[in-house]
């Protein structure tokens, strides 16, 4: 699994689809995408590590949106949420082959290798 | 020569983007895109920034809206600060070309800077990894800047985010 993550609309699910050689259209075949909204509904660390086996075992390439740069949210809810997405994220690139953060359109390689 | 730098607040952008251009032989003009509010922590923003340019040789263009229209004095080196206060002032601002029309009028005006100049440095803000959960209208925002950024880096030499001081070339290498 290749990991693809960066600021919003960096262009992330673009550089999937020249990763995989497809149009926007089949995208949904081989990735997902804004998994950092996935990670709010686990209780616990141990149902974090099952998403991420999860999303790890049943796609080419997994899309996260990093949300952490901001202000700590006042709103509990909020805050517990970014704090499991940016958790999701770390335990996503442990299982990846590959992690790629884009940054305006341009992929840098942070893990492993792949041809973009 | 086109390069982009992109960095968070305070990440010592600006002054990195002035360091690029200081060995070019000059003019060497310093495009203020502000229109400053009447605020004493912008005018003291201000006044920070004009300090940190004191000596430098830099020329202070103030051009908050249309850079397609802009001409310059000389062709020289342009230092273009920022991007995120032109795309507010073409969405926002009564002389900008509003919401349809803002982002061909930022790239367009930026196209037209670098066939004007010989150096070209333009500062943006990393704004964009701080979730979404913003007031109405303030994604219409995000969203252009994003988008100006994608189709800038584009074209751009040379692509960086700046960290403290220190930058990180996602395209080309340091001019």
């Amino acid at each position: 699994m290749t990991l693809i993550t960066g600021p919003l609309w960096s262009g992330k699910r673009d550089a999937a689809c020249r990763l995989l050689g497809c149009t926007r259209a089949e995208l949904a075949a081989h990735a997902v995408w804004d998994v950092q909204e996935l990670a709010a509904a686990c209780q616990d660390p141990a149902g974090l590590e099952a998403l991420a086996d999860r999303l790890a075992e049943g796609y080419e390439i997994v899309i996260l949106t990093e949300e952490g740069g901001g202000v700590v949210p006042a709103d509990p809810a909020q805050r517990a949420a970014r704090e499991k997405a940016g958790r999701l994220a770390c335990l996503l690139a442990a299982r990846a082959g590959c992690v790629v953060r884009v940054f305006c359109g341009l992929p840098l390689v942070l893990k492993g290798e792949c041809k973009l | 020569m086109f390069t982009l730098v992109i960095g968070g607040a305070a990440s010592g952008k600006s002054e990195y983007a002035e360091s690029l251009l200081l060995g070019a032989p000059g003019p060497r003009y310093y495009l203020a895109t502000m229109e400053p509010m009447e605020d004493a922590e912008c005018r003291a923003r201000i006044e920070k920034h004009r300090r940190q340019r004191a000596g430098k040789g830099f020329v202070t263009i103030e051009r908050g809206v249309d850079l397609a229209g802009l001409a310059l004095p000389a062709r020289g080196d342009v230092l273009l600060e920022d991007l995120g206060n032109l795309a507010a002032n073409e969405l926002y601002s009564p002389a900008g070309s509003g919401p349809a029309g803002a982002l061909g009028a930022v790239v367009e005006g930026v196209r037209h800077l670098r066939a004007e100049c010989r150096g070209l440095v333009v500062v943006s803000n990393e704004i964009f990894a701080g979730g979404r959960d913003y007031a109405p209208g303030t994604e219409t925002y995000l969203r252009l800047l994003a988008d100006a950024h994608r189709a800038l880096a584009a074209l751009a030499d040379n692509v960086c985010e700046v960290a403290c001081g220190l930058p990180i070339y996602y395209k080309g290498a340091k001019p």
